[in-house]
């Protein structure tokens, strides 16, 4: 469904994050990026929905060109893909049921959404989406009222909003202690288990993507290091990856 | 100070050092390798004996004594390898300073005491501030004679009821002396007593200790002395007296001062809601282009950056009251005048502060906004704006309040508003209305601080 196809991305300053990557995502795939801090993992995510523009090669999404794609297909394509953040990049003094409704404005008109005109499917929906990540009596707290899990499972919901094939998850747990990062992954696994949603998502753990991931890529320096499935990297494979003096840390 | 560590401690005389710094002050410090140290120290010296010099304040020289004792002292240290710190020498140097101060700005607390009872009818209209009063009757009441005398002077007559006042004499020269009795009258009613000659000229009479005054006991009477006054006429002829006095009736009510302040209390909130709405409306075009964030596009956008920065920093440095002076000048006494300054002013203060607010935007919200295809318009909507209205409507409201505190004293320069009537009232003397004007300022300011704050702690 997703093909990226010798991406590279060099910013500005010569960094080149993306050296010529190109790797497959099949549908319903639980596919972990992982990789060191600066690997590329957060603009290799970025380059899929050209929150970052990639400086060539191409992606392509469901054999539609993304990288070339114009302003207005670009966000009929962007509405499929739902992505969530280290950082949950919730606007911090709406109220969740907006920070959620808003995950729905691909799909409305610009006037009825500056209005605030949503409608009431949509207004269930978001409802509906809340409970599903176990937080509908939150919804009228201002988002930076709740805590970071809650926070990340409201950037869950304001992605399902988009009735999303794919989900980008950027680093989604990075911020999080232990044991909420094992539900808000729970809850990404749910969509990915029992709603078909492909998901693509990057980590810093080695423990976590094994846990969860059916497939994992490792990045470093902008290159594949890795591409197999979570029972394939050994000691090794884990030093090629993460640098001689690493030690694997266990998130329980 | 980088110098501590390789300071060498042997090769300088202790004592050298201290008579260096006692002839000429840091040059102990120089001498042991602390240059700059000594440069700070000379031109400390030379700055104080210099403002001594000037303001002719040689008496307060031997408050210099711990500083260059101490300088000399600590020039010994450091010879000795020693760090005596810097604290002591700044306070030995701000003896003298505060010393020096003190006398400039001729600080002189007996006076705040010995003065005190100047400021007593100041306090005494303060607190009873003229906000209430009762309707005033002006009364007249007459009595007639004859000046001068003619051969059968003719008798007035007293009317049946109510106040009245006799003559000792039914007719009389000018320059005698004639008793006024008064009976009747409202008690311990105060009034004047009034010539009225026969063509209608009116005068105060004047009795043998000035002006005529009188004032009734408990029972409504009273008795003074009239001197009659020259009259132009030669012929015998009736002339009028009266006893004037005013007397408050009907229930309490606003007085005039009242709505004067009431009045003049609006134009000061709405001058400082005109100023803050031009000038909030005209910050937020001006704070796009003072925010870095959005400027560092090209040089081109850098240097407007700068320009409006520097101008806005500017504007903001001049006081309103001083705008306000220019403004008067330009546009006439008035509240436009008053508006017009605290614009300039609230422009200034609040395009820098949305401006920081817009710095200060997270671009997290705008990604994820971005990435659910949102159009650019529902990206600044649900992405951007939601970020930098509440911090813009917390300065606007918060600006509103200042406006107002400005605004009162605006009108003393001339630039409407409740001050204007203030320094009237002040320079009238008529400190019970000026009372009524400061307490209303104070609870209006009060209300509105106490409300912006609400305000403030809602949105943001």
């Amino acid at each position: 469904m997703l093909q990226i196809k010798n991406l590279t991305k060099i910013y500005d300053d010569g960094t080149r994050a993306l050296d010529d990557i190109s790797f497959s995502v099949q549908e319903g795939e639980f596919l972990v990026v992982i990789g060191l801090s600066g690997s590329g993992k957060s603009t290799l995510l970025r380059c899929i929905n050209r929150l970052i523009e990639p400086t060539s090669g191409q992606v392509l999404w469901n054999g539609q060109d993304v990288t070339a794609a114009a302003p207005g297909e670009l966000r009929r394509i962007r509405r499929q893909i739902g992505m969530i953040f280290q950082h949950f990049n919730l606007v911090k003094r709406m109220p969740v049921m907006t920070n959620v409704l808003s995950g729905r404005l691909g799909y409305v008109s610009a006037a009825r959404s500056i209005l605030g005109r949503w409608s009431k499917e949509d207004r269930a929906r978001a409802i509906a989406n809340l409970e599903l990540v176990g937080i509908a009596n939150k919804a009228d707290n201002r988002a930076d009222e709740l805590s970071g899990g809650q926070q990340q499972r409201v950037g869950i919901a304001r992605a399902l909003m988009q009735d999303p094939k794919l989900l980008l998850a950027d680093e989604p747990v990075a911020s999080l202690d232990p044991a909420t990062s094992h539900s808000v992954m729970k809850y990404i696994e749910q969509l990915n288990r029992e709603m078909g949603v492909t998901v693509l998502c990057s980590l810093h753990f080695l423990s976590l993507a094994r846990t969860y991931a059916t497939r994992i890529i490792a990045l470093k320096d902008g290159i594949i290091v890795f591409d197999g499935g979570p029972l394939e990297i050994d000691d090794a494979r884990f030093r090629e990856i993460y640098g001689e003096e690493a030690v694997e840390v266990e998130i329980r | 100070m980088s110098q501590a560590n390789t300071l060498p401690t042997q090769s300088h005389s202790p004592t050298l050092a201290t008579l260096l710094s006692l002839i000429v002050p840091g040059s102990g410090q120089a001498y042991v390798g602390r240059r700059e140290r000594g440069v700070f120290i000379l031109l400390t010296a030379a700055l104080l004996l210099g403002l001594l010099g000037w303001l002719n304040l040689w008496m307060l020289a031997p408050l210099g004594l711990p500083f260059w004792l101490w300088q000399a002292w600590e020039a010994r240290l450091y010879a000795q390898g020693r760090n005596p710190g810097t604290a002591r020498l700044i306070l030995s140097a701000a003896l003298l300073v505060y010393a020096i101060g003190w006398q400039v700005t001729q600080i002189d607390v007996s006076r705040v005491i010995t003065s005190a009872p100047k400021v007593v009818p100041f306090v005494t209209g303060l607190v009873q501030p003229s906000y209430f009063d009762r309707q005033i009757d002006y009364n007249a009441i007459p009595a007639a004679i004859e000046i001068p005398c003619s051969p059968s002077p003719a008798g007035a007559a007293s009317p049946a009821s109510g106040p009245s006042i006799s003559l000792s004499a039914a007719c009389a020269a000018p320059g005698e002396t004639v008793t006024i009795t008064g009976s009747d009258f409202p008690a311990n009613a105060e009034g004047e007593i009034w010539f009225q000659n026969a063509i209608g000229n009116r005068a105060r009479m004047r009795g043998t200790e000035g002006l005529l005054t009188f004032e009734a006991d408990a029972t409504g009477a009273f008795v003074v002395e009239a001197i009659m006054p020259a009259v132009t006429n030669t012929e015998p002829q009736t002339q009028r007296l009266e006893a004037r006095y005013v007397t408050a009736v009907g229930p309490l009510r606003l007085s005039e001062t009242s709505w004067l302040v009431i009045g003049r209390m609006g134009e000061t909130i709405a001058q400082a809601l005109m100023a803050t709405t031009l000038g909030a409306i005209l910050a937020v075009l001006v704070s796009f282009f003072a925010a870095r964030n959005l400027m560092r596009v090209n040089p081109a956008t850098q240097a407007v950056y700068y320009l409006i920065r520097t101008l806005l920093n500017i504007l903001r440095a001049v006081e309103p009251l001083i705008m306000a002076i220019v403004f008067v000048v330009w546009v006439g006494l008035g509240p436009f005048a008053g508006v017009l300054a605290l614009t300039v002013h609230s422009i200034a203060a609040l395009g820098k502060l949305y401006s920081e607010a817009i710095e200060s935007i997270e671009p997290g919200p705008i990604e994820a906004i971005t990435a659910t295809g949102a159009n650019r318009l529902q990206v600044i909507w649900y992405g951007v704006l939601p970020q930098v209205w509440p911090p813009f409507i917390a300065f606007t409201v918060y600006r509103w309040d200042i406006n107002v505190r400005m605004s009162t004293i605006i009108g003393f320069v001339g630039g409407g508003g409740i001050g204007f009537l203030l320094q009237q009232w002040i320079r009238l003397t008529d400190f019970r209305a000026a009372g009524a004007a400061i307490w209303a300022i104070a609870v209006v300011v009060t209300v509105l601080d106490f409300l912006s704050s609400e305000v403030r702690k809602r949105v943001v």
